[in-house]
């Protein structure tokens, strides 16, 4: 199945300079985070946070600041620049436009597999809870794209989203099973598994940001790979690219991502399926262009979500889930109406 | 009821009863645990006793104002549940169709929460009668409804995406309530995550009279539909030639399943995969004609709802896990089940 944006003509894209969406993006961030860091539920003039970003203090202000503002953004900007890659790099393992770690229950896997260390272990050690989230992100992943990939051949895409969205049903049931029967843990984790950026644990940042960090090094090594994985196997095979080897990468990359990025904010749906559809609205295909891309617009959007979400039922703070699924859901929409995706399933 | 045509004579009359009185028999079995289970034990005679007014009056009070509320609103949520799963199945010609992956069950939720907010006083108390509840998830329900079928119409989807399009707006529905939870009447946030998960544990016998109202009018409407059910069974231009108007039956059959799962939803909660699974049991039990399949799907569902209530009772207690979670637990894996066989039937 050929990939609908493979359809841009590359004239267009040529007479965009390449790195002019790059810069644009970064600046955008730039934006927003400082936006982030003056609004709120009042808010804060330039002069008072610059005083309590560089000189900190224990006044009202500066307290806001750093242990409110500035946690939140770095934390969107990480996390959410992870799930933007992480689902350019499902989207591509699975030739499905429509994957994403949210939709396709790896943020539940990996969310399931936190409550279960918690009850069991009654650890609450971040290394071990990321390292679960980890795991579980990884089996979920294996374990829906076998269910895609058992019924013979590349599932269509809708057929692996539906898997995913059952499996991802599933193990939300485990959880709520769990958290019933236990109730000391449903205190200590409800929160967390609501999803977003505000009050989450900033001490989690020193190991997801090298690691989401790292993850997005080695997947920009292997773009000239994934690009030829955007054609079909059979092409793939013979530039020389080991098809199955490279999925698998891609697959654990993705999961690693998406079970960091729940472990410091819980499951948070839709960045992954925007952001890459976003990127590539520039008409930059290659992965050498759509990976920091997708990174950064990952990044941007769980900022801009970030923002509103201070903003929509001010005064009280929204969920973000509930703003990236007001963005996340008119795309896939947008995706599922194409014709050319669902194929004949 | 109707001569069976010989077409649909798949199952001699003298077995379809037969299987019929099973699950009439398994339905009442159920409802005798249902009374008899709970966090006290009582022995069936004393149930007995109970329920014909002649036994000891604490038995009476638990048996008639706590567990057969509750064990009414689980067949009456399973029963709705059931034929709406049913009657889109058949109306969408689509295996995996039912209230929740269209989105119906969300956008009910969502009617309800929007009702809540809007007919709530400063005290957090409903300034309208309750009876007004189901129709404001109805309206939720169809709302929704609607635009996935408007959507999966006008791009000509395949069942799969059509599917697609009601887990997205159902998506979007769930984020609508999220919010309604976060800013709305407080005391109703602690409960609705339970409501939310499908629960009949804070049944009430207010609720079960409203529920057993509505269903009294939509329950025949449906059984009205049955043989217009059984032409939309043949492909689209067949029906048509058979001298059924498809699109305004379809229209009408979406509309009767949004009412019935808006009941459910409205009282129960999202109950979720008892539409997907019950009409399949049913069709695995007695196959042909809509007719008594759809009694057959009705008694499995209501019978699926009590055993899970049932189910929480005793491997849970004292904790209260929603029933909706227990269906979910063995739903999705058989909807995983039927997604890979329909996979294998395409590729």
């Amino acid at each position: 199945m050929a990939f609908p944006f493979l359809k841009c003509s590359g004239v267009k894209m040529r007479s965009t300079p390449r790195h002019l969406p790059h810069v644009l993006m970064l600046g955008l961030i730039a934006v927003l985070a400082v936006v982030s860091l003056h609004v709120g539920i009042r808010f804060t003039p330039a002069s008072e946070v610059w005083r309590a970003l560089t000189e900190g203090g224990e006044d009202q202000t500066a307290l806001i600041v750093n242990t409110l503002r500035v946690p939140r953004t770095l934390i969107a900007m990480v996390v959410g620049g992870g799930l933007g890659l992480s689902g350019l790099l499902l989207q591509t393992a699975s030739r499905n436009p429509l994957a994403e770690p949210g939709l396709l229950g790896i943020n539940a896997g990996a969310g399931l597999a936190v409550v279960l260390l918690v009850v069991c272990a009654g650890t609450s050690s971040l290394t071990l809870i990321a390292a679960a989230a980890c795991l579980g992100a990884l089996l979920c992943a294996l374990l829906v794209f076998s269910l895609a990939f058992s019924a013979g051949g590349i599932a269509s895409p809708s057929y692996l989203l539906l898997a995913g969205v059952t499996v991802a049903a599933l193990l939300s049931s485990g959880i709520q099973i769990i958290m019933v029967a236990d109730e000391r843990t449903m205190e200590e984790l409800i929160f967390w598994l609501s999803g977003g950026f505000a009050d989450r644990n900033a001490d989690l940042l020193y190991l997801a940001a090298p690691a989401i960090g790292g993850c997005a090094l080695i997947s920009a090594l292997l773009y000239p790979m994934l690009d030829a994985l955007l054609t079909d196997d059979m092409t793939a095979q013979s530039l020389g690219v080991p098809v199955v080897k490279l999925r698998l990468a891609a697959l654990i990359l993705a999961a690693l991502m998406a079970g960091i990025g729940v472990s410091v904010a819980g499951p948070v749906a839709f960045i992954g399926l925007a952001a890459p559809h976003l990127a590539r609205l520039t008409g930059l295909q290659s992965h050498r262009d759509l990976i920091p891309l997708s990174l950064l617009t990952g990044s941007a959007l769980a900022l801009a979500a970030d923002i509103a979400a201070r903003f929509v039922i001010y005064p009280s703070e929204a969920p973000v889930g509930v703003l990236l699924a007001a963005v996340g859901v008119p795309v896939l929409l947008y995706l599922l109406q194409r014709k050319r995706i669902g194929g004949a399933a | 009821m109707r001569a069976a045509s010989p077409v649909y004579f798949s199952t001699p009359v003298a077995s379809r009863i037969m299987v019929l009185a099973l699950c009439v028999s398994v339905v009442c079995l159920l409802g005798l645990a249902g009374v008899a289970l709970g966090s006290s034990g009582m022995p069936l005679n004393r149930v007995v006793s109970a329920i014909l007014g002649m036994g000891e009056r604490s038995d009476g009070i638990i048996i008639w104002s706590l567990r057969m509320p509750r064990l009414l609103m689980a067949g009456l949520s399973g029963v709705a549940l059931a034929l709406a799963g049913f009657i889109l199945q058949r109306a969408t010609r689509n295996e995996l169709a039912s209230p929740a992956v269209l989105g119906i069950v969300d956008g009910a939720a969502l009617g309800v929460m929007c009702f809540l907010f809007m007919f709530s006083n400063e005290s957090n108390a409903l300034v309208v009668s309750i009876m007004w509840q189901p129709l404001a998830a109805a309206l939720g329900g169809i709302f929704f409804a609607s635009v996935v079928i408007i959507l999966a119409v006008r791009t000509e989807a395949p069942p799969l995406r059509t599917i697609l399009y009601g887990v997205a707006l159902g998506a979007l529905a769930k984020a609508g309530v999220t919010l309604f939870l976060v800013d709305g009447p407080v005391h109703r946030a602690s409960q609705a995550a339970m409501w939310l998960a499908g629960s009949v544990y804070q049944a009430r016998w207010a609720d079960v009279e409203v529920m057993a109202m509505v269903l009294v009018i939509l329950v025949p409407l449906t059984f009205l539909f049955s043989r217009r059910m059984d032409q939309l069974q043949l492909d689209e231009i067949s029906a048509q030639a058979s001298g059924l108007p498809v699109r305004s039956t379809q229209l009408m059959l979406f509309a009767l399943a949004a009412f019935l799962t808006a009941a459910a939803v409205s009282f129960a909660g999202a109950i979720g995969f008892v539409g997907l699974m019950a009409p399949h049991v049913a069709r695995l039990i007695l196959p042909g004609r809509a007719g008594t399949q759809m009694l057959a799907a009705a008694l499995v569902g209501g019978a699926m709802v009590m055993a899970a209530d049932i189910v929480v009772r005793i491997l849970f207690a004292p904790l209260e896990v929603p029933a909706g979670a227990v269906t979910a637990v063995i739903g999705a894996p058989y909807f995983l089940f039927i997604l890979i066989r329909a996979g294998r039937v395409h590729a």
